[in-house]
């Protein structure tokens, strides 16, 4: 028994405490300590859910938020890590691009949305746009630092056996920068779904997002739910998966040296 | 006994010598410059449609008509204000709750995840539902901002207290310090710069939701001033706001960035 | 002529944001045959391994020739093969794999650089690791894969940089007879730098004694002790003589930092 707990203490953890923050949930409604209008209840919501997923609404809003969600991360990926890969090997393009990536650090993207929206229509490719905003910069900056970062001993040992410049960036940066690009991609993940649907809020006419501030404007509590529940759990399952990538990835990590 | 070091006679660096030293400040500065100068010239050569776009010189003139005559200093001020609200909150909640978490393992174990789950949330998703709950006022925006702020402070607080050096503490436990004494002299200053980091990262999360949020919908702000002029294609208005905000944000963060480095230097290597 | 010629080699180094430059060796004249052994001595701080870097072609000389079968060195070649203190091994990559490493580098044909990397890792023991990855491996088993790798590439010299610094004694004592073992097979030309004296006189065919500020050499000692060289003969006569001049040499340039101190 305690064999169990110990293999799979954060799995327990993790569906325990869920578990119990539902049924407090569920069971403040039922005693009247706060209002079903403001809160739903996870009652209500399984109801609403199966509703939803019976007129295929679900299947609509989860098909176009990750429709545009996949989008957004796979440009951001590609765009992201190319100029990565490009301002590792050339400084003058790195501080070309480093001005632009500060201010977009600093600024709230969202506030270009209007612009967006005048340039690319309410719809689709506005939020992709936006998803792919949000989500190339961890892409871009783990890249390029992943690559400027490694490590430099292995750097001198194969520059000793005559290593030339693409040899050092192909067999010892790349692979080496492997755990900080999967962080990166962590990180991305996270800031290209909330790009989906924050974009969604403002102006959709289908998805998450979209349901989301529909239902809310229409004060509809528990139908809101339904899709805000759907984001959560897109996201856990997101996370999950890159944890998953992460420690695969990551099994090489070299520790302090082992005894004998 | 031979001399060691050979001086040569020091010269005043050339131009060439100073530019090769600065390189990436210089050409960081001539990339700004080509893109606000490319951005103008396309404007007026009608290679880019201004009213998408605006230009550089209609943004600077519209910074002056709106310093002086736009309630700015009124907007400003609302969202400052809900963006200091809330942040406020979010660390005096957060910072204890991270030391607590941080330092009970049983605790964690049950927190994190969830814990976790709403880190990696979109929170902006709440917008709908805190605007059911707190109305479209200022109360709403606090409220975003502070579920904005508090999971970095949070996260990075539990993992400051976590790589606290244990051969410290240790030290510390040889000379009879208390539980208190540990967590007060050592563990507090201890993580102090991965708090710090937590803060500047629950920045830049807070001032993005607090524009968000008003972009949403408010009635004031500094987000309501960037929809409404969005809306009404005034795009010279709305970049003259989101150059404010960026601006803010950044300096925010780079005074908490010195501090943290300020902090740092003092630890020595890990 | 002997393999290597050094001849007036002078190293400098351009202090970071000034326009000083700090001598780390000079006027070094040296001369090593084919198939010795040789070991660099010295302090720290000596530039022991600074010209070993720059034989390696790493760094480059302010003046004077290094000349390696004729040819001048300007830079690393598969004629000379490195042997870092650190183990520098790829962590994602296995025993093997890292093995391979070099000769992936110098472009090896795909049969021999599996044939080698199989055949090296054996030789320096470690035969059953081949699918090991560096973080499952103790300090001591790293260096040999390190060594492995090295000598996979069939350099002409081997130039190792205090490769068993980071070890403890016992372990170190028997990396030294390894080692040994496995350069008696082929007797490539070897530069070993140490800091440890026993180890020197032991591994070696002559000492080259190194003297700091700036590094220079003192004195190179031919080492009249039979191969293969056995744990015996550490305590032979002939070995306490040579350790005794080789601390004599230490023991004032530890007088000498002495000095400086009481001056600054």
């Amino acid at each position: 028994m305690i064999g169990v707990w110990r293999r799979h203490q954060a799995l327990i953890s993790g569906v325990t405490s869920f578990a119990i923050i539902l049924a407090a949930w569920q069971l403040a409604v039922d005693f009247g300590l706060v209002k079903a209008f403001f809160v739903s209840s996870p009652a209500l919501v399984t109801t609403q859910f199966i509703k939803q997923l019976h007129s295929g609404e679900v299947l609509t809003n989860l098909s176009v938020s990750l429709y545009e969600f996949a989008w957004g991360l796979g440009l951001a990926v590609v765009v992201g890590g190319a100029c990565g890969i490009f301002a590792s090997w050339s400084r003058t393009f790195e501080a070309v691009l480093e001005p632009f990536i500060w201010f977009k650090y600093s600024s709230p993207t969202i506030a270009f949305y209007p612009i967006f929206v005048a340039w690319l229509g309410l719809g689709e490719p506005t939020i992709i746009a936006i998803s792919f905003i949000f989500a190339i910069t961890p892409v871009y900056a783990n890249t390029l630092s992943g690559i400027k970062n490694a490590d430099p001993d292995l750097i001198r040992a194969a520059r000793s056996f005559g290593a030339r410049r693409h040899d050092l960036f192909l067999k010892v940066a790349l692979p080496g920068s492997v755990p900080i690009l999967v962080a990166g991609l962590r990180l991305a993940v996270g800031r290209a779904l909330t790009g989906v649907v924050a974009a969604e809020l403002f102006g959709a006419t289908a998805g998450l997002g979209f349901a989301i501030s529909f239902y809310g404007q229409k004060l509809k509590t528990n139908e809101m739910m339904v899709s805000l529940m759907l984001v959560v759990i897109l996201g856990i399952i997101f996370n999950q998966l890159l944890s998953l990538l992460e420690s695969a990835t990551d099994s090489w990590r070299t520790g302090p040296g082992r005894a004998e | 006994m031979a001399v060691t070091t050979q001086i040569e006679p020091r010269q005043v660096p050339s131009l060439g010598a100073l530019i090769n030293r600065h390189y990436s400040l210089v050409v960081s500065t001539i990339s700004v410059l080509v893109f606000l100068a490319l951005w103008q010239i396309s404007a007026d050569q009608g290679w880019i449609n201004a009213r998408y776009t605006s230009t550089p010189s209609a943004v600077a003139r519209a910074a002056l008509v709106i310093f002086r005559t736009d309630n700015f200093f009124y907007h400003a001020w609302v969202s400052l204000s809900e963006f200091g609200i809330g942040f406020a909150l979010a660390l005096v909640v957060s910072v204890p709750l991270g030391l607590v978490l941080g330092t009970s393992r049983s605790i964690r174990l049950f927190v994190e995840p969830p814990l976790m789950a709403m880190y990696t949330a979109p929170r902006l998703a709440l917008l709908p539902i805190l605007i059911v709950w707190l109305g479209i006022g200022m109360a709403s925006k606090v409220a975003i901002v502070f579920l904005g702020a508090i999971f970095p402070i949070i996260v990075n607080t539990i993992a400051g207290v976590r790589d606290a050096d244990p051969r410290l503490i240790q030290a510390a436990r040889a000379f009879g310090a208390t539980r208190l004494d540990i967590f007060t002299k050592i563990l507090i200053p201890g993580c102090l710069p991965a708090i710090l980091m937590g803060i500047r990262l629950g920045i830049g999360r807070g001032l993005l939701s607090v524009i968000v949020g008003e972009m949403f919908v408010s009635e004031a702000g500094i987000g309501y001033q960037i929809m409404t002029y969005g809306q009404g294609m005034q795009i010279d208005k709305l970049l003259v706001y989101a150059f404010v905000v960026s601006i803010f944000g950044y300096s925010l963060t780079l005074a908490v960035k010195l501090m943290e480095d300020h902090i740092r230097s003092w630890r020595p290597a890990s | 002529m002997s393999q290597i010629e050094l001849r007036d080699v002078a190293i400098e180094y351009k202090k970071p944001k000034s326009e000083e430059r700090f001598v780390a060796v000079q006027g070094v004249n040296l001369s090593i045959e084919k198939g010795s052994f040789v070991t660099i001595v010295g302090s720290s701080g000596c530039g022991k391994s600074t010209l070993l870097l720059s034989m390696a072609g790493l760094i480059p000389k302010a003046r004077g020739s290094i000349r390696v079968d004729g040819r001048e060195v300007t830079g690393p070649g598969p004629d000379r093969a490195m042997v870092f203190q650190d183990a520098s091994l790829l962590p994602w990559r296995s025993v093997h794999g890292n093995v391979r490493f070099g000769l992936e580098l110098q472009r090896w044909t795909r049969d021999d650089m599996n044939e080698r990397a199989a055949r090296f890792t054996r030789m320096v023991g470690l035969g059953s690791f081949s699918d090991y990855h560096p973080h499952q491996l103790s300090g001591g088993m790293r260096q040999r894969v390190n060594i492995a790798r090295a000598l996979a590439v069939d350099p002409d010299v081997l130039l190792m940089d205090e490769p068993f610094g980071a070890l403890d004694a016992q372990t170190r004592e028997v990396m030294g007879d390894e080692l040994l073992r496995i350069w008696e097979r082929d007797k490539k030309t070897a530069i070993f730098v140490t800091h440890a004296i026993d180890e020197a006189i032991f591994l070696g065919d002559r000492v080259v004694v190194m003297g700091k500020n700036p590094g220079h050499i003192r004195e190179v000692i031919e080492i009249d002790l039979p191969r293969p060289r056995t744990n015996a003969m550490l305590d032979s006569e002939t070995f306490i003589e040579y350790r005794k001049r080789l601390r004599d040499y230490f023991a004032s340039d530890m007088q000498s930092m002495q000095m400086v101190r009481d001056v600054a």
